[in-house]
């Protein structure tokens, strides 16, 4: 009741423009849905935990945590969650690493939930299960072999990080959003803060479907790097960076506060060539797989472009001003 | 143009006047750079608590300050690769003096005095060749440039003086040329270090990291009186990488590097943009603006926690552990938890935060 009456008065305030819409209409709908996907794996999994049982449902999770994989604040930075949900890019072949160690020992540490919680990030996850189940040497286990098992507990472990991260969102952190500014408010301290820390969770976002999904694969014109492209084992690297576009897409439609036509033609343009590309962007070593994937990034800073100017603007917002220095 | 009975004049005036000090620049703790609302750069001094003591307009972007150890005057930096320095009056606002970097040099945007305040010492790139350079400035002369000493390394960036006027410098190894902007001409052969010299710019001691962490550029220095030195890095690989940001070392001794938990340290997204000791000296800590975070670790590498603070930057020592400082207009302070000092919106503080002793 009391959050109730706090979002009716700040509702009317220019700097919390868009905050509301963005909890209510993008943030809220998403963690909630992520929630359900992860517990319907959690349940496959405690049924029948072999591969073939849980690819189905773990390519839903997965769909449900593009929805939310760009909220890079409050509930997804606590313990780690954000890495621990999706550790990539991995760009020291971790998961490899942890997942063959827990596999080579049997580690026991399977058996409870509270204990694979302090497992390294880099062992749990979409991306460790990723190999359990998508990795020819691995995936053919059986219902009693120890990769089961493992199988079993990353499920788990996702839905219990997907209910707190919606727990949070929807008893604590949407308040704190809402409080921007206000005395004891120690996260955002002034009200425009709420409406910067959405926005950069936006210009973020579409960096790193630009710099990473598609630039990592791509590497440089003499050494293209297919092989990088996230979660392409499972079949999903042109996905996540379509699902990604329209996660942002929907934070930037809730964050404007006026018409945006060229956000909105900008997503429009980078969404119908990404339907175009090869689905674990393999074909970025050639020369018109390439062309084409830097024809998207550029259509992904084309939205960059048009999101500064239709909503950082009329948010009173840009990127950080340290971030993007350095020095 | 000073003509002898002017300059007789000034001398006579000097002599009768009380030197001036910091407090006749209201006792500043502080000092920081900022971009205002309407998109101005100035120089601040800051109370203890964070409130603006003065205010004194900058023509462009800073980078840190060096502040002298008595008078209330501050050396602005601009940022790399900069060729000017200005010597504020921060009792006056005016502008004493200004700073230009040599014919073939640039200023990489830090200083310090030693000689008891009578020696600035500049880092600077000799761009021709890429060797590192350190001025020296007299302020009795009007900061004319006396001499410079050779930094040991390419890309001096930072600059401490620890008891006994030993410098310590931290070589961030990369090669730049104006021309280029800030392109970075020599990754895959860059080799930061920490060096230390003494005055006359005899080598005392060379640090270097191990040959995998050689992109590990070492940039920024805190040091306790005790003679400890914790140097802050920024990784020129994937920022995902999660490699060490902060370094402990002191003289004689092998670094130590201290890291968080890999999830804790990937979210720092590889770069460090300022380090500090607590005031209580117990303390040390790292900012990331890119990370959105501060990480404190104990003297001898332990991780203690982290802050969250959006474009977090500018670190310096308080009483109760730090003050911070932000590119959203705040000043916090820090311990195990963070409580806003002061918020101005629309202010956007600078990479660095000064602590002055001398208040």
């Amino acid at each position: 009741m009391r959050h109730l009456a706090a979002a009716l008065i700040f509702a009317a305030s220019p700097a919390f423009a868009g905050v509301e819409e963005a909890i209510d209409d993008h943030i809220l709908p998403a963690t909630a849905a992520f929630e359900a996907a992860t517990e319907d794996l959690a349940r496959t999994a405690q049924a029948d935990c072999r591969a073939e049982t849980l690819r189905s449902a773990y390519q839903d999770a997965f769909d449900a945590w593009m929805g939310i994989s760009h909220l890079r604040l409050g509930p997804l930075e606590e313990d780690g969650r954000a890495l621990a949900i999706g550790f990539w890019p991995d760009t020291r072949g971790m998961v490899q690493r942890t997942v063959a160690g827990l596999l080579a020992d049997a580690d026991p540490v399977v058996e409870s939930p509270e204990a694979f919680a302090e497992v390294s990030v880099a062992g749990r996850g979409l991306f460790a299960l990723e190999r359990l189940l998508y990795d020819d040497a691995v995936s053919g286990y059986g219902a009693d072999d120890y990769a089961c098992a493992l199988a079993t507990a990353i499920a788990r472990d996702l839905h219990r990080m997907a209910e707190d991260i919606d727990t949070e969102w929807r008893e604590d952190f949407a308040a704190t959003l809402r409080t921007a500014g206000k005395p004891g408010n120690d996260t955002f301290l002034t009200d425009k803060e709420a409406a910067q820390a959405l926005y950069t969770a936006l210009t973020t976002g579409l960096e790193f479907t630009k710099d990473q999904r598609l630039g990592r694969p791509m590497g440089t014109f003499d050494r293209p790097r297919p092989e990088r492209a996230e979660a392409r084992r499972a079949g999903r690297s042109l996905h996540n960076v379509e699902l990604s576009l329209e996660a942002l897409r929907d934070l930037a439609r809730a964050l404007a506060t006026g018409p945006t036509p060229d956000t909105e033609a900008a997503f429009a343009a980078a969404l119908e060539l990404a339907a175009e590309l090869d689905p674990v962007l393999a074909d970025v070593a050639q020369v018109q797989g390439r062309f084409e994937a830097e024809i998207l990034q550029q259509r992904i800073e084309a939205i960059q472009h048009a999101v500064a100017n239709e909503i950082g603007v009329t948010l009173g917002v840009s990127a950080g001003f340290n971030a993007t220095d350095g020095d | 143009m000073t003509t002898r009975r002017g300059f007789l004049a000034s001398a006579l005036a000097a002599a009768a006047i009380p030197r001036l000090s910091w407090a006749d620049a209201g006792a500043p703790a502080y000092l920081g750079a900022a971009r205002e609302a309407d998109g101005a750069f100035a120089l601040f001094g800051l109370s203890a608590t964070g409130d603006d003591l003065f205010r004194i307009p900058l023509p462009d972007r800073g980078h840190a300050a060096a502040a002298h150890p008595d008078a209330p005057e501050a050396v602005a930096f601009a940022r790399r690769p900069g060729t000017f320095a200005l010597v504020i009056d921060c009792a006056t606002g005016q502008v004493r003096h200004r700073l230009e970097a040599p014919e073939g040099r640039h200023f990489y945007g830090h200083g310090a005095f030693i000689d008891g305040g009578e020696t600035l010492c500049t880092t600077e790139n000799d761009f021709g060749t890429g060797d590192g350079r350190i001025g020296l400035w007299s302020r009795s002369a009007g900061y004319r440039r006396i001499g410079e000493i050779a930094s040991h390394g390419t890309g001096p960036h930072d600059i401490k003086v620890l008891p006994g006027d030993v410098l310590v410098v931290a070589n961030g190894g990369i090669r730049t040329h104006p021309d280029k902007g800030r392109e970075k001409l020599n990754l895959d052969t860059m080799r930061p270090s920490l060096v230390y010299l003494d005055a006359e710019g005899a080598l005392l001691d060379k640090v270097e990291l191990e040959r995998d962490l050689h992109k590990n550029s070492i940039r920024h220095l805190a040091v306790r009186p005790d003679g400890l030195v914790a140097f802050a890095t920024q990784w020129q690989g994937a920022p995902s990488d999660g490699v060490p940001l902060l370094g402990l070392h002191r003289r004689g001794a092998a670094a130590k590097l201290a890291e968080a938990d890999l999830a804790e340290q990937i979210a720092m997204q590889g770069y460090a943009g300022s380090v500090a000791f607590a005031g209580d000296g117990q303390s040390v800590a790292i900012t990331s603006p890119r990370g959105g975070r501060l990480h404190r670790f104990a003297p001898d590498g332990a991780f203690l926690g982290t802050v969250r603070r959006r474009d977090v930057c500018g670190l310096a020592p308080a009483p109760g552990g730090f003050l911070a400082s932000d590119g959203l207009g705040a000043l916090v302070e820090v311990s195990d938890r963070l409580s806003p000092l002061a918020s101005r919106a629309g202010r956007a503080w600078d990479n660095h935060l000064i602590r002055l002793d001398t208040a």
